[in-house]
């Protein structure tokens, strides 16, 4: 094994040199004096730290140059409360990663342009980390939320998701649910699918083009947006409407609804639930082997209308390599690292096999992926983002604490029935009104 | 604690021939280890978080100073009010139950009972918890215990988890809060109960007093000391209060029972305002001095000594 990962470095450092003799360090082949540690803090997440400390392992004694180090940190704090001190003691990590973050980070961070990896990537999906012209990080795999259902329990039903196309058709596939005696619908209330995932709805629906969404955010923060008079919000409303209306789990507001909403799902007695291909391993766990699927939540009652037909997709976090407090070696440690992560065989059997097979099970996003994904979701979301019938994740911009303002508060009062439509429009204005536009590489 | 320390030193070396000299090798000896963690971890980083909120502090690196801009923005910030609001109310009710229980608790478990030692350990084992862990099975019980029990035998007041209404969610925080710190306020109690003299106890029966007259009159005046403690500890615990909130309500419904040093920490390290949730956490320590400083001169009043 280990003199097949030498071997097959070895292979790729040649076919790399030849051909792309000017880009970055691949320093697989490149010969060292010294080893040099390169300090990662976190795992990506924890779900998969098992899985990521494996390939951590497998990278350390694939290569003699560097000693890669996951720092736990404390994740019970934020990604700012671990990294504060550790600049405030010159001790930063190399590699950081994180999502919405990512504007305070930009000027201590170096610049992906001109890496291997960096091209390897559709420009779509690196532009949540391109702040001024500067490619502060790299993605680390795509996520996708919209309507999860239980295959099994559609297919009882009669009900095929394909053929679910506009708001209409959703409500009708709701009421053959009932008929058959199941409940159609887990709509969680927990905050940060509110607040994140159902707002994004909205705003990636909003306009057609990058800029005209990013224009849309201009407005709020300028408090020059009535949404009230969007016919898009209106129709975003009109599914909320809708999805308060078939749910028919008990409300609960706090944390404990997340892995209540898998339950659910698992159980085989509820149809769809809005939430994240995340959930997959869970639910394929919970629900002992059966399928899951992923389709488009449709706002419009038009199925030729704009994102009726696709998937919000996105990146949850991506990469960055320290520029203040390391080394060049670092650096150049930590981009062989995520190189050998992404690029070679050994790297990619860990980021895209499913963890049965002791994989991260992440969707590829660097092109030339030898591994696929294996389960069912994962594969779907494959399928939308090749038929490019994804969604921008407008989420991502979102400015530091907006969407727990909008989610916890907002979201959930006009959920339980605490404030109106109209109520809910203007606090979700009053939130915007005034914030620093990050997302237009403002700083704070 | 620590200038408490070098008072009674100093107090000690009154009578002394060579005073100065041994005052100070022996205030050396004893304090300095002590004197210097305390300077390191609590002076300078205090006076250092001082300084930041007269800059443009971000977590990172300060550029500028701006003057008094990030208390400006703090007051002009709604929700830091309401916050306040929320934490006074909660500060208030909290003191006056932690300490009714504590007191009640102290009471019994000092009684001739014969349970009354099972009873000690019994109330005071939540104190024992951390409070995260509490929030967490609090929180269970209030969303799920409660509620499926409430469904079964038609408890209407449970039927909805008291931790999805805002003045609920206030009494589920002041319950736990008691149900955690009155274990421990009533060992200072107790300690206050079985300090009193015996003769002067037993004067009093001999004086025909009442046991109600005996509390009132008696045991009440000569523990004030224990008063002061609790009062004091409850009171700095009550504006603190953090772990039980997070783990218990998170903030939550609608970021309504946030209290103080939940908002501070969201507002610095969540929105990543830094100067502003720094400027709040000075505003706190004010308040939290000055409400600590007007109580224990009160109580003081009413100690009396032996």
């Amino acid at each position: 094994m280990k003199k097949f990962t030498k071997l097959s470095a070895l292979a790729l450092a040649s076919t790399l040199s030849l051909t792309v003799l000017a880009t970055a360090p691949t320093a697989s082949a490149a010969t060292c004096t010294k080893k040099t540690t390169v300090e990662m803090l976190g795992t990506i997440k924890p779900e998969i730290q098992t899985e990521f400390l494996a390939a951590v392992k497998a990278y350390n004694s694939s290569q003699k140059c560097y000693t890669l180090k996951s720092l736990p940190g404390d994740r019970n704090l934020t990604f700012l409360q671990n990294v504060t001190p550790m600049y405030a003691a010159k001790n930063a990590p190399t590699i950081m990663y994180t999502l919405q973050e990512i504007p305070d980070m930009a000027d201590k961070v170096m610049d992906w342009k001109g890496t291997k990896l960096v091209k390897l990537v559709s420009p779509g999906l690196l532009a949540a980390a391109n702040v001024g012209g500067k490619q502060v990080g790299i993605p680390s795999t795509a996520e996708a939320f919209g309507l999860l259902y239980n295959k099994k329990v559609l297919a009882a039903a009669g009900i095929d998701p394909a053929k679910i196309t506009t708001r209409t058709q959703l409500e009708a596939a709701f009421k053959t649910l009932q008929a058959k005696g199941k409940k159609p619908m887990h709509f969680s209330a927990i905050w940060w699918s509110l607040g994140a995932h159902f707002t994004n709805l909205y705003h990636t629906n909003a306009a057609k083009t990058h800029e005209g969404r990013l224009a849309v955010l201009d407005q709020l923060s300028d408090g020059k947006k009535d949404l009230s008079k969007d016919p898009v919000f209106q129709n975003w409303l009109a599914t909320f409407d809708l999805l308060k209306k078939y749910n028919s789990s008990t409300t609960n507001l706090t944390d404990t609804e997340y892995p209540a909403s898998i339950e659910s799902l698992a159980s085989g007695d509820y149809g769809f639930l809005f939430q994240g291909n995340w959930t997959e391993p869970d639910l394929i766990k919970a629900a002992a082997g059966t399928d899951f699927g992923i389709m488009p939540l449709p706002i419009s009652t038009d199925a030729k209308a704009y994102g009726n037909d696709s998937i919000p997709v996105g990146v949850p976090g991506y990469f960055m390599i320290d520029a203040k407090q390391s080394t060049k070696a670092e650096r150049d440690g930590a981009i062989d690292f995520l190189t050998w992560l992404y690029t070679s065989p050994a790297g990619q059997k860990f980021v895209a096999n499913p963890s049965t097979k002791g994989g991260m099970g992440f969707i590829p996003v660097y092109s030339g992926f030898k591994v696929q994904p294996a389960t069912n979701m994962a594969r779907e979301i494959a399928k939308y983002v090749g038929a490019g019938k994804t969604l921008e994740w407008i989420n991502t911009y979102y400015p530091a604490g907006l969407q727990e303002t909008v989610g916890k508060v907002s979201m959930q009062q006009y959920f339980t029935d605490k404030i109106s439509s109209a109520e809910l429009a203007a606090a979700i204005q009053a939130a915007w009104k005034g914030s620093v536009k990050t997302w237009r590489g403002a700083a704070k | 604690m620590i200038f408490l320390n070098i008072c009674f030193i100093a107090r000690n070396n009154e009578g002394d021939q060579v005073p100065s000299v041994r005052a100070t090798k022996r205030f050396i000896k004893f304090a300095a280890i002590p004197l210097s963690i305390f300077v390191f971890v609590l002076v300078i980083p205090f006076i250092n978080g001082f300084y930041y909120t007269f800059t443009d502090w971000d977590g990172f690196e300060s550029t500028k100073l701006v003057g008094f801009s990030n208390y400006t923005k703090s007051f002009q910030d709604p929700t830091f009010w309401s916050t306040l609001r929320f934490t006074a109310l909660f500060v208030v009710v909290s003191l006056v139950a932690v300490n009714a229980v504590a007191f009640g608790l102290a009471l019994i478990v000092t009684s001739k009972l014969r349970s009354r030692n099972v009873l000690r350990t019994f109330f005071f084992v939540p104190n024992l918890i951390g409070g995260v862990i509490l929030g967490v099975i609090w929180q269970f019980i209030f969303n799920s215990a409660l509620v499926s029990l409430a469904n079964k035998y038609d408890w209407t007041l449970f039927k909805e988890s008291w931790l999805q209404d805002t003045n609920k969610a206030f009494w589920a925080l002041i319950i736990v809060t008691v149900w955690q710190s009155s274990g421990y306020m009533m060992i200072v109690y107790i300690t206050g109960l079985v300090s009193i003299e015996n003769d002067v106890l037993e004067a009093s029966q001999i004086d025909g007093a009442s046991p109600l007259r005996t509390l009132l009159s008696i045991k009440v005046p000569l523990m004030a000391q224990a008063f002061t403690i609790a009062l004091f500890l409850t009171l700095r615990g009550g504006f603190m209060a953090y772990d039980v909130n997070v783990a218990l309500t998170g903030g939550g419904p609608f970021r309504t029972t946030e209290l103080i040093s939940l908002h501070i920490f969201q507002d610095a390290f969540l929105n990543g305002n830094f100067g502003t949730g720094q400027s709040k956490a000075v505003v706190m320590f004010l308040m939290v001095a000055l409400a600590a400083l007007v109580q224990v001169t009160i109580s003081k009043r009413y100690e009396v000594q032996r």
